[in-house]
Formats: C-alpha cells, sequence, structure tokens
C-alpha cells in the first residue's frame, strides 16, 4: 500500500477501492498533507491533463472525480483536525433563465478535484443569490455558465453588482455564446472555452 | 424507382413506439409551467405538483395523434414560396441558430450582427431548394429584449419565405402578430396564411421550459404551426444508445404533441427532432456524426409512422471553417435524410455545429441538397425512357449525341446539372483561374448582394414594421 496506489486508483477509476486505500494510508500513519496533495489532487491534475490532451473522455473524467471524492470525504475529518484548508471557495452556476448544467458540472467536478471547495447553486440562478452565496461561504472565485444568447446579459449584470458590493471575488464566464471578447467587454476576470481552462484560469486568480 | 433509405424497420419503430410510450407513462416529464402542467392534469395525465412531473397514459397520444393535421401549408411572405406539407421532394431550412458569423470579407469569427441576418435571407432567397427561414441569434444590441422581434421582422423584409423562429417570453407574442397582420394587410389573413411558425425544443431530458411553454400557449390561438424539436444528445443530456436516445426524444416530442393537442385540438404540428451525439474528448454535442444522422433520419420515419409532416435536423457540420470536414460531413448528414423521405431538412448556412453563419456555405449546401434530392429521384423506368428505338437506329458502335431524345433529356432532371462543381478539363480550368467551390459560391454570395432585392415588401409595409420594432424597444425594455 502507498499513495501511488492511491494515485493510480484514481487513474484507473476505481471507485470501490480508493477507500480502502486511503485508510490503509491514515492507519499507517501517511501524512494526510502529503496523501491529500500526493495522492488525490496530483491524480486530478494528471487526469485533467490526459483529458487535455484528448486521451481521456469526459465519462472517464468523471468517475475519475467521483473516486478522487471518495477518497477525500475518508480524509476529510483529518484534514479540518490538522487545520489543513481547501485551496479556495468557488461558487458556481447557469445564470438566471438558463436551465443548461452540463459545462457548469463539468467545471465544478474539475475544480473540486483541483482542492477547490465548490458550492454549486444550480442553475437559473438569480445574480442576487451568486453574491449572498459569494459573500456566505467567502468565495475567492465566482463562475457562470450560460447557453442561451437571451441569458447573457445576466452574466454582465452579476458582474457590476459583485463591483458594486466589492465582495473581492474574481467572476469568471463560461458557455457555448460566451468567448473572451464578451469577457473583455462586461469585465469579468476571465473565460474558459472548457472545464481544465477554467481550472489553470482558477488557479491563477486564486494562488495557493 | 426513387430511391429509398430505410433506418428502421416496421418491427422497430413498434418498439420505439411502446419505448416511447413505457417512459411518459412510467418516468413521465416535467413541466416548469403550472399551465401546461394543469393542461396535462385536466385531460387525464398523473400529476405530481410538487415535482412538476405528468405521467402521460397512452390514451393520451392517442387522442393527440387523432386531432394533430396529416397536412397544412407553411405560408411564405411571397405566396409563390408556400411549403405545402408532406412535401414530395427534401426543402431545405436556413440555420441561423447559433450567434456567431464568419465576417465574409475578413475571413473573422465574430458575433452576428442584423445585417448578417439579413444578408444570409438575401442569399438563402435565391437558392432553388429554399423553404424555410430560421433567422440569426444575436447578442449584440442596445435592446436584447426586443432583439428577437427585430430580427423576425427584418428576416420578412429581407426573405419572402416562411419565417420560423424560436421566442422565449409571452410578450413577444403581439407585436409578431401585428406585423404579420401589417403584411398580409388584415388580421384574418394571419391565421389563415401561416407566414410564421415557431419551434419548440424541450430541455433533455425530459423537460418543458416555463416562459417559452408559456409564450407558444398563447400564441396557439392564432394558430401557429410549432416544429416540435427535441434535441436529446446521446451519451450526455440523452441516454448513451442510439435506439434509446431515438426512444428518448420521440416521447419528448410526444409529450409536446399532447400538450398543443390538448391545449388547442387541431394545432397543426411538425414532428421534427435535432438530436446529437457526445464528443467524449470535450462533452460538446456534436452535429456532423453518422450517429446524428441515424438518430434524425429515424425520427422522421417515427413522423411518418404517426402520419405528421416532419423537419429534421441535417445538412450539419462540427467543422469550424469551410473546407473538406464541412463538405463531407454535410453530404452525409443530408443523404440519408433525403433518401428516407424527410419533408425539410434544417442545416443549410451554417458551420461548427449550427454555431456559425457563413454566407458562402448557403450556396455550396445547396448544391449538396441538389445532389441528394437527385440520387432520391432514382432512375426512371417509365417507358418513355425506354429507347430501345435510338438504341436500334444506332446501332453497333456509332454516338447517341445526335439523338433527339438526347437533345431532350441533356437538360432534364434526369441529368443533374452542378452550379459549383468543375468538369472542365485540367487546361480549361487552369485558364478559369483554377477556381474551387468556395470560390465559386463566393462569387455567385456577391452577385447577390451587388443586386437589388427581387421581392422587397412595400413601403409603407416596411415604415409599419419599423414601427412595431420602435414600439417593441420602448416597451420591453
Amino acid at each position: 500500500m502507498s499513495i501511488e496506489d492511491i494515485f493510480q486508483s484514481i487513474l484507473q477509476l476505481k471507485r470501490g477501492e480508493i477507500a480502502d486505500l486511503v485508510q490503509a494510508e491514515i492507519d499507517a500513519k501517511t501524512d494526510v498533507g502529503a496523501i491529500l496533495e500526493q495522492g488525490l489532487i496530483n491524480a486530478m491534475g494528471e487526469v485533467g491533463n490526459q483529458f487535455s490532451e484528448g486521451r481521456l473522455f469526459v465519462p472517464e473524467m468523471l468517475r475519475a472525480a467521483e473516486t478522487m471524492k471518495i477518497g477525500l470525504e475518508v480524509l476529510r475529518p483529518l484534514l479540518v483536525e490538522a487545520d489543513i484548508k481547501p485551496r479556495g471557495t468557488v461558487i458556481v452556476g447557469t445564470v438566471k433563465g438558463d436551465l443548461h448544467d452540463i459545462g457548469k458540472n463539468l467545471v465544478g467536478m474539475m475544480l473540486e478535484g483541483a482542492g477547490f471547495t465548490v458550492v454549486d447553486l444550480g442553475v437559473d440562478v438569480d445574480p442576487k443569490a451568486f453574491l449572498d452565496a459569494a459573500g456566505e461561504n467567502r468565495a475567492q472565485l465566482v463562475a457562470m455558465s450560460a447557453l442561451l444568447t437571451t441569458t447573457m446579459p445576466v452574466m454582465a449584470d452579476c458582474v457590476g453588482r459583485f463591483k458594486e458590493a466589492n465582495l473581492g471575488a474574481r467572476l469568471i464566464v463560461g458557455g457555448a455564446p460566451v468567448n473572451q471578447d464578451f469577457a473583455i467587454k462586461i469585465s469579468a476576470d476571465g473565460y474558459s472555452s472548457d472545464a481544465p481552462g477554467a481550472v489553470e484560469l482558477a488557479k491563477n486568480l486564486v494562488p495557493a | 424507382m426513387r430511391v429509398q433509405c430505410q433506418i428502421l424497420s416496421e418491427d422497430e419503430k413498434h418498439r420505439v413506439h411502446a419505448e416511447s410510450l413505457k417512459i411518459l407513462e412510467q418516468v413521465g416529464v416535467k413541466f416548469l409551467s403550472q399551465r401546461a402542467l394543469k393542461i396535462m392534469q385536466d385531460n387525464g395525465a398523473k400529476v405530481d405538483q410538487d415535482a412538476g412531473i405528468a405521467k402521460i397514459p397512452a390514451e393520451m397520444v392517442e387522442q393527440a395523434l387523432k386531432t394533430a393535421p396529416k397536412s397544412f401549408v407553411l405560408g411564405g411572405r411571397d405566396p409563390a414560396r408556400d411549403v405545402a406539407l408532406p412535401r414530395p421532394t427534401t426543402g431545405y431550412v436556413l440555420d441561423l441558430g447559433g450567434v456567431f458569423t464568419r465576417d465574409f470579407k475578413t475571413g473573422e469569427r465574430r458575433y452576428a450582427t442584423l445585417q448578417d441576418n439579413n444578408d444570409a435571407m438575401r442569399v438563402f432567397d435565391e437558392m432553388e431548394l429554399s423553404s424555410v427561414v430560421w433567422p440569426h441569434s444575436m447578442v449584440e444590441g442596445d435592446t436584447p429584449n426586443s432583439n428577437a422581434i427585430r430580427l423576425i421582422l427584418h428576416s420578412f423584409m429581407n426573405s419572402s419565405l416562411h419565417v420560423q423562429d424560436e421566442f422565449g417570453e409571452p410578450e413577444e407574442v403581439p407585436y409578431i402578430y401585428e406585423a404579420m397582420a401589417a403584411i398580409l394587410g388584415s388580421e384574418d389573413a394571419v391565421k389563415e396564411r401561416k407566414l410564421y411558425s415557431v419551434t419548440y425544443c424541450t430541455l433533455a431530458p425530459l423537460v418543458h421550459e416555463g416562459g417559452m411553454c408559456n409564450a407558444y400557449l398563447d400564441m396557439i390561438e392564432f394558430e401557429a404551426p410549432i416544429l416540435i424539436y427535441p434535441m436529446p444528445c446521446t451519451g450526455s443530456t440523452g441516454p448513451c444508445s442510439l435506439f434509446s436516445n431515438i426512444s428518448m426524444g420521440n416521447a419528448e416530442a410526444l409529450s409536446s404533441l399532447v400538450l398543443f393537442q390538448m391545449a388547442h385540438p387541431g394545432t397543426p404540428l411538425i414532428f421534427g427532432d435535432a438530436s446529437g451525439s457526445t464528443d467524449f474528448a470535450s462533452g460538446g454535442f456534436l452535429e456532423g456524426s453518422p450517429e446524428m444522422v441515424l438518430m434524425t433520419a429515424a425520427r422522421g420515419e417515427m413522423a411518418r409512422f404517426y402520419g405528421l409532416p416532419n423537419t429534421q435536423q441535417g445538412c450539419q457540420t462540427d467543422a469550424k471553417e469551410p473546407g473538406p470536414q464541412a463538405v463531407m460531413e454535410k453530404l452525409l448528414t443530408t443523404m440519408p435524410l433525403v433518401l428516407s423521405g424527410a419533408d425539410l431538412v434544417q442545416g443549410p448556412g451554417c458551420l461548427e455545429t449550427s454555431g456559425l453563419l457563413c454566407l458562402e456555405q448557403i450556396v455550396v449546401d445547396e448544391e449538396i441538397g441538389g445532389l441528394c434530392n437527385r440520387m432520391r429521384e432514382g432512375i426512371d423506368f417509365d417507358d418513355a425512357r425506354n429507347l430501345f428505338d435510338d438504341i436500334a437506329e444506332v446501332g453497333p458502335s456509332g454516338h447517341f449525341l445526335m439523338q433527339d431524345s438526347t437533345l431532350e433529356a441533356c437538360r432534364s432532371d434526369e441529368f443533374y446539372t452542378p452550379k459549383l462543381f468543375d468538369r472542365h478539363t485540367f487546361e480549361r480550368w487552369v485558364d478559369l483561374g483554377r477556381s474551387d467551390t468556395y470560390s465559386k459560391a463566393r462569387e455567385r454570395v456577391e452577385e447577390i448582394l451587388a443586386t437589388p432585392q427581387k421581392n422587397p415588401l412595400p413601403d409603407d409595409v416596411i415604415g409599419k414594421l419599423d414601427e412595431i420594432m420602435r414600439r417593441a424597444d420602448e416597451e420591453l425594455k
């Protein structure tokens, strides 16, 4: 048993094995920070790389993220005890008027894999709900998604309200009709066309 | 005989129907509109109010199938461009569902403008196989709440064809009907001529949106045709098998059929499909894949199984720019639909999974449609086409170029004459500047846009439409 086994169990999508592997490392008194970083987060980093290169498919990436999460749940009480904090908190949601959530879910799962705490507000999210959730959770980042052209103006509205409230959270946007120019136009802090890109963006905007 | 491509056997059609009924009865469909949910409940569905889910019994489907019209006409703004459904040959729907345009001059990919919409309408109007137009989607503008109205009215101004669109709010309905009354000269003619129809996309899996649903329930009083257009994506928003994705899409379509027939029996419905397949490497929606067209063609066969007119997504590509991938995918995703007898194929004009308008692609797609429609006509075995007497007259050796039958046939529909393909000798092709398909298409676009519009609306009608748009800007702020 080793941290490498945990790492490999995620890459090999063995969700039935990871809880026992993590528990075995805990029982062996391995440093919990090392299990988290080298076992879980690094594995998801590799998953992200393989996905970006087209070697891993979405259903496989999702199963890897699910496997990682099972391991994380076993580890969580010890992380709290050891005062090891997540990398940051991200609010994710599809904006008001829009019910499409596949892209948003992919981004959320990959952000969790990268060590962020993700608060998913779901779909049809009002700008005020984004604002409230960011305040309540002291979020460093808010990630908004839209698939419909008619709901894109809600993103601009949301960015405006955050600037007004001066909460300090950074805002990123994504979705099929959105592009970099639009993000700049509405003064968002970033745009990504896919989920791995959104993770990179989050890492840049919320340094460890 | 005409060439006939069959995607589903009779037994498979019955299996799709049975699975669809099972989904409707056992899983049910979610309605985000309380009005719709009440209609379903009042007509016999088992409704869970808290979940917003209606479980629909087979009897409701059977009843709806009885009242849905089997034929009707989509009126063109020019009556000569009316589209009677069902059709003996496939017609084409200009697909401007995306928000991006490939700038005709620079090739740059940018957000679409109203001018792009109008240019596309002008070009498509000149295509022989064109039947229906979808206005562009537009992000930019100072009045986003009245964008949809502006695009629809400008489409009427720049196209002589039937206009079909999707809109999201009941507040938009009166403006569009006022505009049609202005174009037709009377309110009574609006119901009769049906210049405008709407596209109703269910939200896979198995959800009906709220605002759009309410808007269409308002509009149903005007007897506007509704294109029912589920878009389940096998492997993401739909189950990961073509069989089950077809069944689920069919169930979504049947649930829409039930809703609109219960709300207003006799509402003209087009039983369509815009299924997609998942790009597993990115999670993206694919429209240029063989799986996509197998599903939409199968759903077209289901429409004919029910005796309903249909529009199927096809002539699509996931290519990002004009070129070989676009042409191959578009040909692949048009031919099976045409050969299986689709009434209308929605797709010409766009690249990038319906996301990017490309004016020259409209002309290339006309050629693809022409080739496919020619294939559909097959081989004519009428006695008049038996040229035994010519064979006897010419005899062994000699040639047939001088025969009367050859002279008559060389410009007939039996021999397709391409508008874009080059068939010159190599030397002649070089002399002519080594032109390719897309450069010829560009020339045609330039020619169309440089000439005045052939069938413009009278100035006084345009004045009325301008006034309606101005009012919509004010009132829908």
